[in-house]
């Protein structure tokens, strides 16, 4: 990243030598060449309104203008205030660089240095402009007002103004942007397929129009693509990438027993129409969603149905929504169509985000988070720009203001939470429900009677302290004399009291599961939530109405200062998304309570946006390529993101897929069926490629992956033959390390329940994206593998390679158990050692050992045999209680109580060694190494 | 067979096999002398001459009263019982309604030479006031647990954040490479907001804080799955390095490969070294009776803080130790006085024993809650409950050791404590006076990250030259 800062002052630097060579060349000439002197007076103000002024506004006003002292006189707002200077002459002389003070002093030889901290030193870049615009004779302008912004000739370096609805400043309005910095938001272009980048003779109705761009950049650094890869790496990889499963053995002998040439476009179509395809994509959605179960923070309380949210996304990949569609649906569904219940769920997006309203919150403060938090996700979601920048200043780097920051957020001010009722759909999956039920009200009713004996209790002492004194009432008895409300608890008690109120209260919230609720939104005017209600029913039609909270520009983000106040809107940079003249165009927002999230959504998803369609298409793209994406940066399309590999492939590529209905299902097979896709991981020439390409954004070679968290664990299910392919329903509890189950989990005033893994290995043995997952509970063989937390939007996984990672795969019991569950699936199958041996490679990699492996391996199977011969496991026993200690903030002493857990009494637990023989547990040492091994880790 | 697969710890490193068993051995080996080249977590050039090579955070988890600790406020006793009213579109429902403002139960004494006030219950303190420097002027802005604790670990209210543990040894990387470089000493229960309070957030996962954990397996997973011998793991080990070398030279440009083989080296050589570390019965008595350690009161947290130094001096770049149940809402007086006896004796045998040995210039030791409390109370039920509610305003900040003043107290809250007025800086500020003292500085210690470069502070901030010996 930080070598694209030297390449952009690189880049600046050529452009203030050739500014000022221009600038230079009519001095020579003068009193010939009229039309090239005005063309060079006109590029001087060009050089001083985009840069000179901003420079100076920058690095000098703050003591030589702006302040109310100026400092030693120099005034450095005006032309003639500089010339005129200040104690020490004129600060610079028109035409002469090196007579001019000013210059003398940012150069910083002399003993007049500016500015005064050598942090704040101008760089080369910035002094060299300064020198080129005296020697142009130092020619002051002023800007024009800004006008639509004009693509038609900004290119690369050159300058645009862009329109928008305006900074806090003129400075800022006015500025200028270099136009390869504001590439996203000029019109999408479809630029003509470079078909002779593949050779003369090229059939353009067969080959794939991704290879062409891509062969044509790899053409201009003469380097080749790399060979096509293998039909076991080709099926490894693409099931994997589409599916997050590795592919069967009979799948894997299927396609490499069809050798027509349609094996691979059938294997295609079999992956997009299997369901674990959308399990798979909305595992990616999720990420950049942030999808949790729980509330997150003091409580990280359950939300209602979650869910129902995640199998929608789901749904949506599997029937290949068109993505425009999809789009609306999350953020106006509700608007869209209020009957529809696929909508009313699809809006659970605009709640994704970690919130929490508490006695300890400020009810204005939580309000305007939940702002911040949509509006911010809106943008990094949609349309790959962060807008939180903008939120206390106009943007630094970007055409974004924080007038659009706080009209987009205006969109969003009629949102208030609901948890809607809305029946349960027959495609969702609802077949657990009555059970878990059972179990919800059971626990429910202990602790209520638990409650209910210690009630009874004090109610007895009280009236026992009352009959005493022979008084029926309290209120009979003086203020000293009147008994304290604990009367008749003991300490421990009376803790108990509020640990188990506060268990109510969490098994209270977990009853909504079965309502049918969904994590939704209306619109309407502010409700004013109470704190820690556990639930928000839709309040009646009156309370509906009115007008929703006005929206202000808060300087410096701060709620105590408003400045103007602002109308709904969109971002307004955007080419054609600042049209200020006609009341019907298609940035317009209506001020209405309903409508304006539907209006904002239309505008999204609209062909015209320069970022929704760009932005998808990167994503869908960065996952078939190792996580990397056109835009290395598939959240954050800004100047200071990461610039388009390819930017006419990432145009083509979005005007295609707008042209074929939005349709994800079709850009995965355009982008999988090319041989760009299809090349192998391995390259000929890769030390030539490694000068020229270090980070393969040309993507000469395939680039390989670690395989996600979730596909390590679902991999490893689906290897030993253990994962239950079920879909939807309420999460699952998969095992988790025990001791982290089992630890403590603070929640306000109290400890959660403890962790329990569902009770049966096929409830648990699901796929990952069914688990529930907790905001303050991450499973820790999932965050060691870099699965992200749930805070912010995660666009791209890390591959960090840490040691914990080791202890969780070699340790842990999760692969412990899987090896031998693997170990005993071959055991049914043969007893003969080498045959084991074969199988587990078939089951593990895919493919046959080779001679060599299998005679290590078959010595090392027969050698641990051998020694579990001697060794008798020790069957482990669960716990069916934990004790729990806390401080009592009463006393600031500690107390203890147990903990039932109730799942655990009839708890079936998977394979274990104990259940198995020596043979099995000999193999399964094999099978442990396999499963740690690169070649199970890495996709290539 | 039995004999040559059934080994001890020690035939367990000596024995290994040939292959990646001996490399990782003489790593092993060299590691004693030189940390290893170019890792992540490698040690790094400081940006300045730093006053701290390690730091040592101790946090006191709910909000501990600077009025009941540090700062006494004599005037509270004149408004003692008197009651107010308090409206604010701002305030919570906590700070809301009908309140009473509330003395200090405690009496305070002038310790040491320097006089700094400390609480009657901190009679182990007293001996090395003049070690402290006490801090009044941090101003935090929640009043939320989860909200405020990420904020003083991570800069950001709302979690997801770097912590700063992270940025340090982002920063500065790590002495010893057989150890995590970033520890968290956590009670049973994790704190408010979990885990996210040492998340390396956006940067590497190399940067993240290994909690250490009282009870169990002090690293998860550390050790094998019981009955798996150490020659077992040995041969498979030995195995494993065969199938992954010969996948190896299948894929020669994968570089990815070589760093996941290294992995499983530097993870046995943690498993060998971490026991050791951890033992602290390799201490003397007498230096655990000095921590309080068989001690009621005292034990849990005095074996943590003597675990802290035993990291820092293993060469651990960063060690943050919780202690909890400062959230005095009610009857602070007993609350309190337990929580101040609980801390009292291992902190001050933490900064004699980090002295005796001649460590205390290099470590930065500071404490400090997610925010103080209120001079103020609200009614429970129409009772007087003689407690406090959360303040972000003013808080109860200390430090000590490598680089800040020695017995002083810096800045001041206002005459009831209801908020700082002098040397008043937010919580940024502290973090960059944090890393000042550690040789970094805020503005150039930055990752960029969802475009752009990304800072402990956020915004920038000062450093609190006020605080600097």
């Amino acid at each position: 990243m930080r070598s694209r800062k030297s390449a952009n002052q690189f880049f600046w630097l050529s452009l203030i030598f050739a500014a000022a060579a221009m600038l230079l060349a009519p001095d020579n000439s003068r009193s010939q060449e009229k039309p090239n002197d005005k063309r060079a007076k006109a590029a001087a103000k060009t050089l001083f309104l985009d840069k000179v002024q901003p420079l100076l506004n920058k690095r000098c006003l703050g003591c030589h203008g702006a302040a109310k002292e100026i400092e030693a006189g120099l005034d450095l707002r005006t032309r003639a205030a500089m010339l005129r200077g200040g104690e020490n002459g004129p600060a610079v002389v028109p035409g002469k660089p090196k007579k001019s003070p000013l210059l003398q002093a940012v150069l910083r030889t002399g003993d007049t240095v500016m500015p005064p901290k050598e942090r704040n030193r101008l760089t080369p870049a910035e002094i060299a402009t300064l020198r080129a615009w005296i020697t142009a004779g130092a020619p002051w302008a002023v800007a024009d007002t800004a006008k639509p912004t004009n693509w038609k000739n900004a290119t690369g370096a050159s300058s645009v103004t862009m329109s928008t609805s305006g900074g806090l400043s003129a400075d800022w309005t006015n500025r200028k942007y270099e136009a390869a910095d504001v590439w996203s938001y000029r019109p999408v272009q479809r630029y003509p397929v470079p078909w002779n980048a593949l050779g003369a003779k090229i059939d353009s109705s067969v080959a794939n129009p991704i290879d062409a761009f891509i062969r044509r950049q790899l053409n201009e650094k003469q380097l080749q693509p790399a060979a096509r890869a293998d039909k076991l790496t080709l099926i490894r990889r693409l099931t994997l990438d589409l599916t997050g499963l590795p592919p069967t053995s009979a799948e894997i002998d299927a396609f490499l027993a069809d050798d027509s040439p349609a094996a691979y476009s059938k294997l295609v179509t079999r992956l997009l129409q299997s369901p674990r395809y959308g399990e798979q994509m909305a595992r990616h959605w999720l990420d950049v969603v942030r999808y949790s179960d729980t509330a997150g923070f003091s409580n990280d309380y359950e939300r209602p149905n979650a869910w129902r949210y995640r199998d929608y996304v789901i749904r949506a990949f599997n029937n290949d929504k068109p993505y425009n569609r999809f789009v609306v649906e999350q953020l106006a569904g509700d608007e869209l169509d209020p009957y529809d219940p696929e909508l009313l769920i699809a809006t659970g997006f605009l709640r994704m985000g970690p919130w929490e309203h508490t006695g300890m919150s400020v009810a204005a403060v939580t309000r305007q988070q939940f702002l911040d938090d949509v509006t911010n996700a809106v943008g990094v979601t949609f349309l790959g720009q962060a807008l939180r920048c903008a939120k206390c200043h106009d943007h630094k780097f970007d055409p974004l203001p924080t007038r659009d920051y706080y009209r987009i957020q205006a969109v969003f001010a009629p949102v208030q939470f609901v948890d809607r009722q809305v029946a349960y759909r027959p495609l969702e999956n609802t077949s657990h429900l009555d059970q878990l039920k059972i179990r919800t009200e059971r626990l429910l009713a202990e602790a209520q009677t638990i409650l209910n004996n210690l009630t009874k209790k004090k109610k007895l002492a009280r009236a026992a302290y009352l009959k005493q004194r022979g008084v029926k009432n309290v209120n009979e008895l003086p203020k000293d004399e009147q008994p304290p409300s604990r009367l008749g608890l003991s300490k421990l008690e009376l803790s108990l009291f509020k640990i188990y109120n506060k268990r109510a209260a969490y098994f209270n919230r977990e009853m909504k599961r079965y309502r049918a609720l969904c994590f939704s939104v209306y619109n309407g005017p502010p409700n004013g939530y109470v704190s820690n209600k556990p639930q928000m029913l839709m309040p009646s039609k009156a309370n509906r109405r009115g007008k929703p909270d006005d929206v202000f520009i808060l300087a410096g983000g701060s709620l105590a200062t408003q400045l103007d106040e602002v109308s709904p809107g969109v971002l307004t940079a955007m080419a054609g998304a600042n049209d200020t003249v006609t009341s019907t165009a298609w940035n317009t927002i209506p001020n209405t309570s309903d409508g304006r999230r539907l209006a904002f959504a239309r505008w999204v998803a609209s062909a015209n946006n320069t970022l929704t369609a760009r932005v998808i298409v990167n994503r869908v793209w960065q996952h078939h390529f190792g996580g990397n994406g056109l835009v290395a940066t598939p959240n954050s399309f800004g100047k200071m993101g990461s610039k388009p590999s390819h930017p006419e492939l990432l145009d083509w590529l979005a005007t295609w897929f707008v042209e074929h209905d939005w349709s994800i299902k079709r850009l995965h097979r355009l982008i999988v069926t090319s041989a760009t896709y299809r090349q192998s991981g391995r390259h000929p020439q890769r030390p030539a490629i490694d000068e020229v390409d270090p980070n393969n954004r040309l993507l000469a070679y395939y680039p390989p992956r670690r395989l996600a968290a979730e596909e390590i664990r679902d991999g490893l299910l689906a290897i030993t033959g253990e994962l239950n392919r079920e879909m939807g329903g309420p999460g699952i509890y998969p095992e988790i390390n025990w001791e982290v189950a089992m630890q403590p989990r603070h929640i306000m005033g109290s400890v959660a329940p403890a962790y329990q893994p569902s009770p049966t290995p096929e409830q648990r043995n699901r796929r990952t994206i069914y688990a529930f997952r907790y905001r303050t509970l991450p499973d820790p063989l999932l965050e060691v593998f870099n699965r992200p937390g749930t805070d912010t939007s995660c666009a791209r996984r890390d591959e960090t390679t840490v040691t914990p990672q080791v202890f969780t795969q070699f340790n842990g019991q999760f692969v412990n158990d899987r090896a031998l569950a693997l170990a005993h699936r071959i055991g049914k199958m043969t007893t003969d050692g080498d045959k084991g041996v074969d199988l587990a490679f078939r089951l593990v990699y895919g493919r046959l050992p080779t001679a060599d492996e299998r005679r290590l391996s078959a010595a090392h199977v027969a050698k641990m045999t051998l020694h579990h011969r001697t060794q008798k496991p020790v069957p482990e026993k669960l716990p069916t209680s934990v004790t729990r200690e806390m401080v009592e903030e009463l006393t600031g002493e500690k107390f203890r109580w147990d903990e039932e857990l109730d799942v655990m009494k009839d708890y079936q637990p998977d394979l274990k060694p104990w259940d198995v023989g020596p043979e099995t547990r000999g193999l399964a040492e094999l099978c442990l190494v396999l499963l740690n091994s690169n070649e199970f880790m890495y996709v290539y | 067979m039995q004999n040559q697969l059934i080994g001890d710890r020690r035939s367990f490193l000596y024995g290994l096999g040939a292959t990646l068993g001996t490399v990782a051995f003489n790593a092993m080996l060299q590691a004693e002398e030189r940390p290893q080249a170019k890792g992540p977590l490698s040690p790094k050039q400081p940006h300045h001459s730093p006053k701290a090579t390690s730091c040592i955070f101790l946090f006191m988890e709910g909000g501990p009263s600077h009025i009941d600790t540090f700062d006494p406020k004599p005037k509270l006793h004149d408004l003692h019982m008197q009651e107010f009213v308090r409206k604010d579109r701002f305030a919570s429902a906590m700070a809301s309604g009908r309140r009473y403002f509330v003395e200090s139960p405690f009496k305070f004494r002038n310790a040491g030479e320097s006089g700094i006030p400390l609480c009657e219950h901190f009679e182990h303190l007293t001996g090395v006031a003049d070690e402290m420097c006490v801090y009044h002027g941090c101003v935090g802005e929640s009043i939320n647990h989860p909200t405020a604790c990420y904020h003083l670990n991570t800069g950001n209210r709302f979690g997801g954040d770097p912590a700063l543990g992270a940025w340090t040894t982002y920063g500065l990387g790590t002495e010893n490479q057989n150890l995590p470089s970033y520890v968290v000493l956590p009670e049973a229960a994790y704190p408010q907001g979990g885990s996210a309070n040492w998340s390396n957030g956006f940067l590497p996962a190399h940067f993240q804080g290994t909690a250490l954990r009282p009870t169990g397996s002090p690293i998860l997973d550390l050790n094998p799955p019981a009955g798996v011998t150490p020659a077992v793991q040995r041969n498979n080990l030995d195995l494993l390095a065969r199938l992954n070398g010969e996948h190896a030279q299948r894929h020669p440009d994968h570089t990815a490969l070589a760093a996941r083989m290294e992995s499983y080296e530097l993870a046995f050589r943690m498993q060998a070294e971490v026991p050791g570390v951890i033992d602290i019965d390799r201490e003397s008595a007498a230096t655990k009776a000095m921590y309080g350690i068989g001690e009621k009161q005292t034990d849990g947290y005095g074996r943590r803080l003597l675990l802290a130094r035993r990291l820092i001096e293993n060469g651990v770049r960063f060690v943050q130790v919780y202690a909890g149940g400062w959230d005095s809402h009610d009857y602070i007086k007993r609350s309190h006085t337990a929580r101040m006896r609980t801390v009292d004796k291992p902190i001050a045998a933490l900064i004699r024993d980090l002295k005796s040995r001649g460590m205390l210039d290099q470590t930065l030791v500071i404490s400090a809650g997610e925010f103080g409390r209120s001079p103020d109370n609200g009614l429970r039920g129409g009772v007087h409950t003689a407690g406090r509610d959360h303040n972000a305003a003013a808080m109860a900040v200390w430090m000590a050791g490598g680089g800040v003043k020695r017995g002083h107290v810096v800045g001041a809250t206002d005459e009831i404590g209801a908020k700082a007025v002098e040397v008043a800086r937010p919580i940024r500020d502290l973090h960059a006076t944090l890393l000042h003292l550690m040789g970094l500085d805020d503005n150039k210690l930055t990752y960029f990250h969802e475009g752009r470069f990304k800072q402990l502070s956020q915004v920038g901030a000062k450093v609190i030259e006020e605080l600097l010996a």
